[in-house]
């Protein structure tokens, strides 16, 4: 994974300072509040309901132990003893005092670690596939161009206040496992040319208030031409973007009322201005930081394992943990392994510090030092041995760490929702808890197989609702909290969005409601359909049905 | 009747106006005040941004929330409903 | 990037908001007048992107942005080409200043001066991140002779650029006369880091002019940190009760009030700026660009200038002289122990004239200073 050489490590201690100053003139009343909060936000930093929060990037998702076990210090010494893995695959700290963040931050730096942009209306984290550089699918590793984004997006001079958040996804071949199509630029690698990286761009994606799916501007976009492409898309949006409006200032919204091919006309004539030959990557960087992502030392293995084979016999709990949190690896004789944060009526991405440290020992003992955060609020060791994983599950179990629930019913991805968030509108985490009690027969939910349920507290659909199988929306209803349900949607290479399937519902509704859709799944799909193929194949009024079955007198 | 809320500078707890201009965290100790004495006391908290982040009024009954951010009220009064801030209740809303 | 507060915008340049649409804003550009751009609210960042895109287009005019912006949007402003700032009323200037000075590294290439990150590694002048820090274990004299090898045939602004870059772990500080050739060095520290401490020995015994001068051009450079180092008045009491021990014994006068004032005010930094060059006497012929002194690194960036290069580069950036300069002072240190110099003499010739000594003692070191 990549390392700070002296600049990068200059510059977050620099990023610390500035905001250390920021902090000072906002105390001596230099700052006003309207003043400081865009600021306070580029460094990660909320105002929540009850305290601040601050939201550390996870660049692309990976870390080391070291990084974990320094978030681990963080959730001990400055907060509650845990931490939560958002869909954005940072983490969040709900309960930070302001005149502890320089320190905090402080802390992060000295791991290589920032919160820089993790907010605000500039260019945010870029995220990729969990599982770059392990699965067996990729073109090419997607890391090293989501450092290189990375670096060139870190306090840009051109593109620090824009009309609203930008967020940039990247993935290194056609099977969509990063959702880049709900993003404001969706980036694909689909071949190279010779030494060149060839990207297909997606632009005006975004879920929220107005969600749209991304509209494909270019095809073949090569990687040395990458930053100029995108400075060109940028300013484009950055001059005509809507700033009257918060709801509308989104790309999408932008590309949706010139159309893409005048957006597309509009980023040429940007792009043919621009002083490319300065925003032309140098090869030999690309290769430094390519050097970087180099596959790790793996062993030449068969690709069979007699002690893994021993305990899928002789342990049918690690079996099923194997079935479904396992997960194909492009090296043989190698797994990545899903570490689920949806144990049974516990908070979807919260993690404790004890369970960080036990998370941060697996990684360096048997990935290669590496872990991975998900945008589905999970874990991933991205390397391990066949031969390692029955220990791999043992520590896990022990830690709590064990739910073989990835990518099943349980495995519910959910915003904080109105019991953290100063935006919510109802609480999501215990319609979450609800339905992770109610499906909590692992029996049934691998009957039912891999179905997404996503459930978002308000309509910035945080907890990605619109492109979930089935997503959940909380809405105030006159001062109470009421659920409206959609059906359909998905994140993949195939993006969707949901479709509202009737009239909200109270809290505790809901979870019987999902189980009847699940249940009605059951009994009308064909031979080796997922949930959503069958969706696809019959639309989504027999869903509707079964989720107001019953409910007419009810509601 | 109204009460005043707030989050405080330093730490972003939540805070209220209490008798005397005090602040308090908790919302049994928060005055109660009448549409007169709110609009005084908004204007008072305003005019201390080293203490009072986004002052603003919240209606209530009897010194609870009443209108219709009841819930979040509530909860900004009593800590998150559920999770891993639980365990910890004394540092919550007890300030 | 300049920053002002009134006056000084010139009939012909055009005032435009940030919202002006695009084309609008490169007809006005068109002609080359100044163009200062009015932001109306800090948040809405068009105005980066019309800078940027008039500087790519070919604009070589002045470039002025002024409305409802931050001190923290400096680098942004100056980065994306406006070459200056109208501050507000109420705006602090010394916020504005630090905020320029926030950051060493930038990763993107843009109109001011940085090279970005991607293009300065490999052919990086720093230390390499593990090299040990300067306390643990590098002797002062190899880490001189490292960075002496690096800066020797380097430019004054690339040594003091190199010198005060946070990740060479250096606690930097100047010292200044604000003597005859002063404004130079002073100028180039004002474009590397104007924050840096500036320590002025006083005597007690300067020109009047001097001390103007001093006011005068830190202003003009914005350097925000002089510090007026005075003798230790017990000391002074002690050995210069009369206040002419110059008279019989100039060696001791400097002791007193430059040697042991500067060896106080020096405790807390690593290295001292100097502006000292190889042409200005014979025992500076052979002046390192970085040497080691007393436990510290003395920089000396002008080492390699001759004097028609200084001449030129006050001429260039049209630097105020010293008023004595132009009355034959080349070399102006206390009035007692300066004369004017006639022509042909060397540069230094106008100090303690008539007595065995050339050096007052603060560029000697202790022991020889001592001897």
């Amino acid at each position: 994974m990549y390392r700070y050489d002296e600049f990068d490590a200059a510059l977050v201690r620099e990023r610390v300072e500035e905001f250390r100053d920021q902090v000072a003139r906002r105390a001596s009343g230099a700052l006003t509040e309207d003043q400081f909060k865009p600021l306070r936000l580029m460094n990660g930093v909320y105002l929540q309901l009850h305290a601040y929060m601050l939201r550390v990037a996870v660049p692309y998702g990976t870390m080391d132990s070291r990084q974990m076990r320094r978030l681990a210090h963080i959730a001990r010494t400055y907060d509650k003893g845990y931490g939560h893995f958002t869909t954005r695959t940072n983490i969040q700290y709900n309960w930070p005092a302001l005149t502890d963040l320089p320190a905090i931050l402080e802390d992060l730096a000295s791991v290589e670690m920032h919160a820089i942009q993790t907010s605000g209306n500039c260019i945010r984290n870029v995220t990729t596939d969990v599982f770059a550089g392990a699965a067996d699918d990729e073109i090419e590793d997607p890391r090293p161009w989501c450092e290189i984004l990375r670096q060139w997006s870190t306090i840009h001079p051109e593109f620090s206040f824009l009309p609203r958040k930008f967020k940039v996804a990247v993935i290194g071949g056609p099977n969509d496992r990063a959702a880049i199509r709900t993003h404001d630029v969706g980036l694909e690698i689909v071949g190279r040319d010779g030494n060149d990286t060839l990207f297909r761009v997606f632009v005006g994606g975004g879920q929220g208030r107005l969600p749209h799916i991304g509209k494909e501007i270019a095809t073949d976009v090569r990687g040395t031409e990458l930053l100029a492409y995108l400075t060109a898309i940028l300013r484009a949006y950055n001059l005509l973007g809507r700033r009257d409006n918060i709801h509308k200032a989104r790309i999408k919204i932008l590309v949706e009322s010139l159309g893409i091919e005048a957006f597309r006309a509009e980023v040429d004539r940007q792009f043919e201005t621009l002083r490319d030959e300065d925003l032309r990557l140098p090869q030999a960087e690309v290769e430094r930081i390519r050097a970087y992502f180099a596959p790790p030392a793996f062993e030449t293995l068969d690709g069979s394992s007699g002690a893994f084979d021993r305990a899928v016999l002789a342990d049918p709990d690690f079996a099923r943990w194997n079935r479904n949190n396992v997960r194909r690896h492009r090296q043989p004789g190698y797994a990545s392994a899903v570490i689920s944060l949806k144990g049974l009526g516990e908070v979807p991405g919260d993690i404790t510090d004890t369970q960080m440290e036990v998370v941060a020992d697996l990684a360096e003992r048997y990935s290669f030092d590496e872990v991975r955060a998900a945008y589905e609020q999970n874990l991933v060791l991205p390397h391990v041995k066949l031969d390692d994983l029955p220990s791999v599950w043992r520590a896990l179990l022990a830690a709590g760490l064990a739910t073989p629930n990835a990518d099943l019913a349980t495995d519910v991805i959910a915003c904080p929702g109105l019991d953290y968030c100063s935006l919510a509108n109802a609480r999501s985490i215990p319609v979450a808890q609800a339905l992770s009690k109610r499906l909590a027969d692992l029996d049934y939910q691998e009957r039912v197989g891999p179905v997404r349920i996503n459930m978002s507290g308000c309509i910035n659909a945080c907890g990605h609702h619109h492109v979930g199988h089935i997503g959940v929306l909380g809405v105030d209803r006159k001062g109470e909290e009421y659920y409206q349900i959609t059906v359909g949607g998905s994140p993949d290479e195939q993006a969707a969005l949901g479709q509202i399937v009737g009239r909200s519902l109270p809290s505790e509704a809901v979870a019987p409601a999902i189980q009847r859709a699940l249940d009605r799944y059951l009994e009308i799909r064909e031979d080796g359909e997922r949930f959503i193929d069958t969706v696809r194949r019959v639309g989504h009024e027999p869903f509707g049905e079964a989720i107001y079955e019953g409910l007419d007198a009810a509601v | 009747m109204k009460l005043l809320t707030a989050n405080r500078l330093d730490d972003g707890r939540v805070i209220y106006w209490a008798e005397g201009g005090e602040t308090t965290g908790v919302l049994r100790e928060a005055a109660r005040l009448d549409a007169v004495m709110a609009e005084t006391a908004l204007a008072r908290a305003r005019s201390r941004p080293d203490v009072f982040v986004n002052p603003y009024l919240v209606e209530a009954i009897d010194g609870v929330p009443s209108g219709r951010d009841r819930i979040k009220e509530t909860i900004r009064a009593t800590g998150p409903t559920v999770g891993n801030s639980l365990p910890h209740p004394a540092s919550a809303g007890a300030r | 990037m300049r920053l002002f507060e009134h006056g000084e915008i010139g009939p012909q340049t055009r005032r435009l908001t940030a919202s002006t649409p695009l084309d609008q804003v490169e007809a006005a550009a068109s002609d080359g007048a100044p163009i200062m751009i009015e932001f109306e609210a800090f948040r809405d960042g068009r105005g980066f992107s019309l800078a940027t895109i008039l500087r790519e287009r070919g604009f070589s005019g002045s470039l002025i942005a002024t409305g409802d912006l931050l001190p923290d949007q400096a680098r942004h402003l100056m980065r994306s080409g406006f070459d200056a700032v109208q501050l507000r009323p109420g705006d602090d200037p010394a916020a504005w200043r630090r905020m320029l000075e926030a950051f060493s590294v930038v990763y993107q290439p843009a109109f001011d001066a940085a090279v970005p990150a991607w293009t300065s590694r490999g052919k990086s002048l720093r230390r390499p991140s593990n090299a040990p820090p300067i306390d643990e274990g590098t002797t002062l004299g190899r880490r001189a002779a490292e960075l002496n090898a690096a800066l020797r045939d380097a430019d004054p602004l690339t040594v003091l650029r190199t010198v005060l870059d946070p990740r060479q772990g250096l606690r930097v500080a100047a010292l200044s006369s604000f003597g005859a050739e002063a404004a130079v060095l002073l100028d180039l520290l004002a474009r590397a880091g104007p924050s840096t401490p500036v320590i002025f020995l006083e005597t007690g015994q300067h020109f009047l002019q001097t001390l103007s001068y001093r006011t005068t051009l830190s202003k003009r450079l914005g350097l925000t940190d002089v510090r007026i180092v005075v003798p230790d008045a017990e000391e002074r009491a002690d050995l210069d009760p009369r206040e002419d021990l110059w008279r019989t014994d100039p060696d001791a006068c400097c002791d007193l009030r430059k040697v042991r004032p500067l060896a106080r005010a020096a405790a807390g930094f690593d290295a001292l700026i100097t502006g000292r060059k190889r042409y200005q006497s014979g025992t500076r012929a052979r002046l390192r660009v970085i040497e080691a002194l007393d436990g510290k690194l003395r920089i000396n960036p002008l080492a390699n200038w001759s004097a028609d290069r200084i001449a030129t580069y006050r001429a260039e950036r049209d630097l105020p002289g010293h008023p004595l300069a132009d009355q034959g002072y080349a070399s102006i240190g206390c009035w007692p122990c300066t004369r004017p110099i006639e022509d042909g003499e060397d540069s230094r010739a106008g100090r303690w004239s008539g007595v065995d000594k050339v050096e007052c003692g603060i560029h000697l070191g202790r022991r020889r200073a001592a001897a």
